[in-house]
């Protein structure tokens, strides 16, 4: 009993967000039995894949304390440097994929510094650079998209491993599982937690916050790196304005899955339970048939319900109590 | 003088998570009366304050107001009760004018706008009344700590308060400033306005109060009229034998010879110079000092919290440079903060997340954290420091204060520290705990560590230290060895005052 409680006090929010997306694959199942085929529940996963790469990554930052709105440029650099990097250069497409990562970190890393050498707050450092890494992207393809990505390159990303069974899912399994043990296993995860918590406690505890801050900002931007070379795949062309507004969603999902926007809290699973929710209800939408207009407002409902119900859930819910308890002691 | 009471406290308990603030308090103040309150601190005076001006709005008991029970939703229903404060940290919109600060929500309109001329002619009365320099057009930012209290009080006036509060309205003043207040406070007090007034500062009590009330540990002692007490006998009264029996050492003579740490010449420009001192192996060094005296800022420096500009620091005979926190920790300092809630612990680690936190490095391979061997070590210090609950997993957020405490040390005793620096080590704490602390400090330099500790409570620094060292203004004024401790010769240096024969 003792350990259902500490269980259902750790996975509660997690708990809450399983339950609330099969209450809505059962809502669009009972409209469309169609929803529930094999093939359009692979869908929802397959949509949700590049969204989550994305959440996870910023999942670090928002940890902190941060923000990183900068995430769908990276994205964008990524793609069409890879993209030049597999047409013009005709690199073996591994060693591009390695350097679209390195790409990414390198780009986070500016974002770091921006945020701890230049003490910039974190929204502002980041909505610079995204304006600014956009530009990047548009300077080194002179506005054009890249053409012709190679077929090898394409199937390592996101071809299909068996069926229809596209390979970019375990990629993004792969970097939530890493993620999820760098979090909760070990001293980097610990001191983004307590950064989070209090920045100042955790300084003078003799951590280097500014040192795991930039290694926050730099997984965030590995996260959009593997994020643009899914789509860079999946579309066969590598468009400059890719990626735009995708910092948002990715946002979503982890407030969805429960990541504090106020730092100290947050999980991997919550977040890749929230990016489920959000491309099952978009794929709901459009399988029973509601109007695509209809479907940016359903969003938006979700985004605030999921908010809401944080609120209530901080007040009387399991370790929400024990944090902000009127009832301590 | 006789007149009628204008407030009554009947039976005011209030309680916070783990400490009773106030227990059972009641008793009268007096219409047109200086009433002062005093009490160390943590003993309930601010909790009281609060209650009366409606910011605490829970809490056992009766307020009665010139014969009508109160009470008041919020603080504004207080102001509106003819009830203001004048802050000890005033809380002024810095880029609005006087005038609207003055008048803030209560502007007078013409139509559906501010009619600025009729406010700053209303303003303009008050400041003239109150001899202040400064005009209703004025931007706040221009004006000075004391003229920014001046400005506290025209908002009172401006709320025609019957009853205006002080907490330690002194404490940022200058010498001038602060015998300008008191000659405000009698005038209001002349214009039948009563005054609650918070001290620390003995003197003033006695130049300005008619009445004082002491409380001590939330629990009243008494109110004595002020020509008919003693300052010994207030003392007496506010220190009872709780704190001053239980910050005495029980085992003197821990010290040795062996020097661990050793200050020369720091200097951070602008906030302290050229600070030497030493600090020897299973000893208690006290730094003393009024506020603005810049201890904390000092020992801040020594572990590396704060920067320095010059100066040396030597740890155990060898010179070390100490410029991050992260430094002082290598050299096994440790430093238990002022303010455990935004600079000890992190609010959302439990227990054994925050004593391991600044260990990590020993508890993990390649990164990785062996959580038991964290546990274990959790567990094992939450014994010694006999910490309740005693639960690795408990959220230290839910902890009471002097627990809180513990953990914060449980933390550096993790990391094997061997010089520990206590800055205000019982602030916040409550009694009982307080015992608890002083005898884990000692049991700390028994185990051959060494502490510094930086306290504003006297008896606590005349008791527990081996030597003291007495700041003002950012300079060391006086080294007292254990033999020549009093209060008296503390406050004598740390007030400015010089050499003497004892």
């Amino acid at each position: 009993m003792n350990m259902w409680n500490e269980w259902t006090k750790r996975m509660g929010r997690e708990m809450g967000l399983v339950v609330a997306l099969l209450l809505m694959i059962a809502v669009f199942a009972a409209i469309d039995p169609i929803y529930l085929s094999p093939g359009n529940l692979l869908d929802i996963v397959d949509q949700s894949t590049i969204n989550g790469l994305l959440a996870i990554g910023i999942t670090f930052v928002i940890i902190t304390g941060g923000i990183d709105l900068s995430i769908g440029s990276i994205m964008a650099i990524v793609i069409v440097s890879v993209g030049y990097f597999l047409t013009k250069s005709g690199m073996n497409p591994l060693l591009a994929i390695i350097l679209g990562i390195l790409t990414g970190a390198v780009i986070g890393i500016f974002n770091g510094l921006l945020v701890t050498r230049f003490k910039l707050q974190p929204f502002i450092a980041t909505l610079a650079t995204m304006s600014a890494f956009r530009g990047v992207a548009y300077i080194i393809t002179g506005g054009w998209p890249v053409l012709d990505i190679p077929q090898n390159f394409r199937d390592m990303m996101d071809g299909d491993l068996v069926g229809n069974f596209p390979v970019s899912i375990p990629i993004l399994l792969i970097f939530a599982i890493i993620s999820h043990i760098l979090l909760k296993r070990t001293r980097t995860g610990t001191y983004i937690f307590a950064i989070g918590g209090n920045e100042e406690a955790t300084r003078l505890s003799g951590i280097n916050v500014n040192f795991t801050k930039v290694v926050t900002y730099a997984l965030c931007g590995v996260g959009a790196a593997l994020a643009g070379m899914v789509m860079l795949a999946r579309l066969g062309t590598g468009e400059p304005a890719a990626g735009q507004g995708y910092e948002l969603y990715a946002i979503a999902a982890a407030a969805i899955g429960g990541t504090s926007l106020a730092g100290g809290k947050g999980s991997i699973l919550g977040t890749l339970l929230g990016a489920l929710i959000l491309s099952a209800l978009k794929v709901g939408l459009v399988v029973v048939g509601v109007d695509a207009f209809w479907q940016y407002i359903a969003t938006g409902a979700i985004i605030a319900v999921a908010a809401y119900f944080e609120i209530i859930q901080s007040k009387f819910g399991g370790y929400g109590k024990k944090w902000f308890g009127k009832k301590a002691g | 003088m006789t007149s009628k009471p204008i407030i009554s406290f009947k039976s005011i308990s209030k309680t916070f998570p783990g400490v009773k603030a106030l227990d059972n308090i009641s008793f009268d103040v007096l219409e047109g009366e200086v009433h002062a309150l005093i009490g160390e601190n943590g003993a309930g005076k601010s909790t009281l304050l609060n209650i009366l001006h409606g910011i605490y709005n829970e809490y056992d008991g009766e307020v009665w107001i010139s014969g009508q029970k109160i009470s008041f939703r919020n603080a504004n229903d207080a102001i509106l009760a003819g009830i203001s404060k004048v802050h000890q940290e005033v809380s002024l919109i810095a880029d609005l004018t006087v005038g609207q600060n003055v008048a803030l929500g209560h502007e007078p309109k013409k139509g559906p706008f501010i009619d600025f001329k009729e406010l700053h002619a209303q303003v303009e009365v008050i400041l003239r009344r109150l001899r202040c320099k400064f005009k209703s057009t004025d931007l706040v930012s221009t004006l000075s700590t004391g003229e920014m209290q001046m400005l506290s009080i025209a908002k009172a006036l401006f709320h025609r308060s019957r009853i205006i509060s002080f907490d330690e309205p002194t404490a940022a003043l200058t010498e001038n400033e602060t015998r300008a207040l008191f000659e405000i406070i009698r005038e209001l007090k002349a214009n039948g306005i009563t005054v609650i007034f918070i001290s620390h500062r003995l003197d003033e009590l006695f130049q300005i109060s008619d009445r004082i009330t002491v409380l001590r540990d939330g629990k009243y002692v008494g109110t004595y009229p002020t020509p008919e007490i003693t300052r010994e006998k207030l003392i007496q009264s506010m220190v009872g034998r709780d704190v001053a029996a239980f910050a005495e050492r029980k085992r003197p003579g821990l010290k040795t010879d062996e020097v661990v740490l050793e200050v020369r010449n720091l200097s951070r420009a602008g906030v302290f110079e050229n600070v030497s001192f030493h600090l020897h192996k299973g000893e208690i060094l006290g730094f003393s000092g009024l506020v603005g005296s810049k201890r904390t800022d000092v020992v801040r420096a020594v572990f590396g919290a704060d920067p320095v500009t010059s100066g040396e620091i030597y740890v155990k005979g060898k010179k070390a440079k100490i410029r991050t926190p992260k430094h002082g920790l290598k050299h096994g300092i440790g430093l238990i903060p002022e303010n455990r809630k935004t600079q000890g612990f992190v609010a959302n680690l439990n227990n054994e997340d925050n004593m391991g936190l600044a260990s990590l490095q020993r508890f993990s391979i390649l990164g990785f954290i062996n959580r038991k061997r964290k546990v274990d070590s959790c567990v094992r210090y939450a014994q010694e420091l006999q910490l309740h609950p005693r639960d690795p997993y408990y959220m230290t957020y839910n902890l009471s204060g002097g627990n809180q405490q513990k953990v914060v040390l449980g933390k550096w005793l993790t990391t094997q520290a061997d010089i520990l620096i206590f800055d205000e080590p019982t602030k916040g704490v409550d009694v009982g705990a307080k015992a608890e602390i002083y005898r884990l400090m000692e049991d700390l330099l028994a185990e051959g560590k060494s502490i510094i500790m930086v306290s504003s409570e006297l008896p606590e620094v005349i008791g527990m230290s081996d030597r003291v060292i007495v700041m003002r203004e950012g300079r060391v004024v006086k080294e007292l060895r254990r033999e020549e401790l009093n209060e008296e010769i503390v406050l004598h240096y740390a007030m400015g005052g010089t050499e003497r024969k004892p």
